[in-house]
């Protein structure tokens, strides 16, 4: 009986270690990502945590963070559009326009570099600032100093946001605490649900067409080549992860533009020459991931072409030819294009195929998944 | 003249027809053939199928894919599927017959060169396999259904995927 009593208790004691061993460690973040996405690379500075991907998401639906309370992150970065705007360029709070499009931030965890053409730029972090603080052009308008802050250590829901997302901090309600916390919920935008997935990585043969099916196989052919710059898991190539955090990012010159002049590509989106003040590097841009790309137009880094239809002919042709106007010129001869840019033929069926499989990488759960949506009452929005 | 006319009555919605039909039912989606040919500088060409490579010696590779996840390949070495072929390795291996190489074929024309010196255990002994698998579940779609696998190469070009025929060449006889 005494020995009975003894294994019961040991075996107790182990089962107890198990649970507690098992448990997640106390506001762990729980990625839950699908077979054949790595888990992504996180600063250590920035440990990932629940209460900082709420908190970032409060802020980032948050018109207070504009100098007029008109926008915030989500006005260029609309979830239903998978968190882009639908414009071929930015619009900052006080009307100025970029002079680029808003990015997609889907899956922006693994991105190897950030914004269309900053080679430096890597850090979520860090890139939150420009949005918030940067003046050329004005986007969200901020000033160091001004009423943010206070506005929020006002706000009694804020109040608790930051003591959960920041327990140890003394003064929580600091600038490096918002971008902690807004670069977090970013990460946490994660679109791994698309039919595409189901059949590539869960081998639900029924989730994609036949069409879809014979526009993978052209997109990944030597024909055509796109999976060049737009491969794995990401469809891009500027992906790192947390196995493999550092990645030298290749940056591309699609032949979009051939004008008169040294730089070949019209100011003042000369691509990552605006960094490196290299000639060669005019006109070079990143891949951006194409997964949502159907709901992301309009398309390239100036929202130049409108529809996938329009962007496969300009990759069919090798280089866009602009007939007139102060960009009139032959892409496809741009001095510094990329030699993958080759051009190649296609039949109407397989543009069809094409656009099919670029569809199926839709995320329509994505779209609509209350993690990711606006969680203040609709009056917020518009103090 | 008048069986002339019913032909051309009836074929014209005929062909119609058979056109809406092509129009409306592309060729299924289909990767690289289900037959893996080896030919060239051989006594004869052999076509293998998945059976085939089933019954060969096989081994699996787990290797990182180019996102950093590990995936496990299976299937068939190399060496072992140009040893079945008749090609020369092993013993064979020697003089002339080191100027012997292997054209590695796809579907979508894409082609890749393996000489038989890097593959043979004597000289480079490079364990390339002729993959039918991953993950444990047969190659589909863009990748199948044979791919090559390379897991000593730094870049991925040549784990040609969609892979069809093995052309031996012997540049000196």
């Amino acid at each position: 009986m005494q020995a009975r009593l003894i294994s019961a208790l040991f075996l107790f004691g182990i089962a107890s270690h198990w649970l507690v061993a098992a448990e997640p460690e106390k506001n762990e973040y729980q990625w839950k990502l699908p077979k054949g996405f790595p888990k992504p690379y996180v600063p250590a500075d920035n440990p990932m945590t629940a209460a900082k991907v709420e908190l970032g998401r409060y802020l980032f639906y948050d018109t207070r963070m504009s100098v007029n309370g008109k926008a915030s992150c989500a006005t260029c970065h609309k979830q239903e559009l998978a968190f882009t705007d639908g414009r071929g360029i930015g619009l900052g709070a006080t009307g100025e326009s970029h002079s680029r499009g808003a990015m997609s931030l889907v899956n922006v965890a693994w991105s190897a570099s950030l914004t269309w053409s900053n080679p430096e730029m890597k850090s979520l972090e860090k890139q939150a600032l420009v949005p918030m603080f940067g003046e050329h052009p004005v986007e969200l308008g901020l000033r160091e100093g001004d009423k943010f802050l206070p506005t929020l250590r006002s706000d009694a829901q804020y109040r608790a946001l930051f003591e959960r997302a920041f327990p140890e901090d003394a003064d929580r309600f600091t600038i490096a605490n918002v971008t902690r916390a807004l670069a977090s919920f970013e990460r946490s935008i994660v679109s791994a649900r698309s039919p595409y997935d189901r059949y590539h990585y869960e081998r639900d043969d029924n989730a994609i067409s036949d069409a879809a099916k014979r526009g993978e196989i052209l997109f990944f052919s030597q024909h055509l080549s796109c999976f060049r710059c737009h491969g794995g898991f990401n469809f891009t190539d500027a992906t790192v992860s947390g196995r493999n955090p550092e990645r030298a990012v290749e940056f591309h010159n699609t032949g979009l533009y051939n004008v008169p002049g040294v730089l070949s590509y019209p100011e003042p989106n000369t691509g990552i020459y605006e960094y490196t003040k290299a000639r060669e590097d005019a006109g070079k841009f990143k891949a951006p991931t194409l997964r949502n790309i159907a709901v992301t137009a309009p398309y390239m880094h100036d929202g130049s072409i409108p529809t996938l239809e329009g962007v496969l002919d300009h990759y069919a042709a090798g280089g866009r030819a602009i007939t007139s106007g102060p960009h009139a010129g032959n892409g496809h001869d741009n001095p510094n294009k990329d030699p993958l840019i080759g051009g190649f033929t296609l039949s109407a069926q397989d543009r069809s195929d094409l656009i099919e499989f670029l569809k199926s990488l839709t995320d329509e759960a994505l779209l609509h998944d209350p993690r990711f949506a606006d969680p203040w009452p609709k009056a917020k929005e518009k103090p | 003249m008048f069986q002339r006319f019913s032909f051309l009555r009836f074929s014209i919605p005929a062909v119609i027809s058979l056109g809406c039909v092509f129009a409306q039912a592309p060729p299924p989606p289909q990767g690289g053939s289900k037959t893996l040919t080896v030919s060239g500088d051989i006594a004869a060409p052999i076509t293998l199928k998945a059976e085939d490579l089933a019954a060969m010696p096989r081994e699996k590779v787990s290797i990182p894919d180019q996102d950093g996840t590990r995936v496990e390949y299976e299937g068939v070495p190399l060496i072992e599927i140009l040893k079945r072929a008749g090609a020369p390795v092993g013993n064979q291996l020697r003089g002339k017959a080191l100027a012997t190489y292997v054209l590695a074929k796809a579907h979508d024309g894409y082609e890749v060169v393996f000489t038989l010196g890097e593959l043979d255990a004597s000289f480079g002994n490079e364990k390339i396999l002729v993959a039918d698998k991953r993950d444990g579940k047969p190659l589909f779609g863009y990748q199948g259904p044979y791919r090559l696998v390379c897991p000593a190469d730094k870049a991925g070009a040549r784990s040609v995927r969609m892979l069809e025929t093995l052309e031996i060449v012997r540049l000196q006889r």
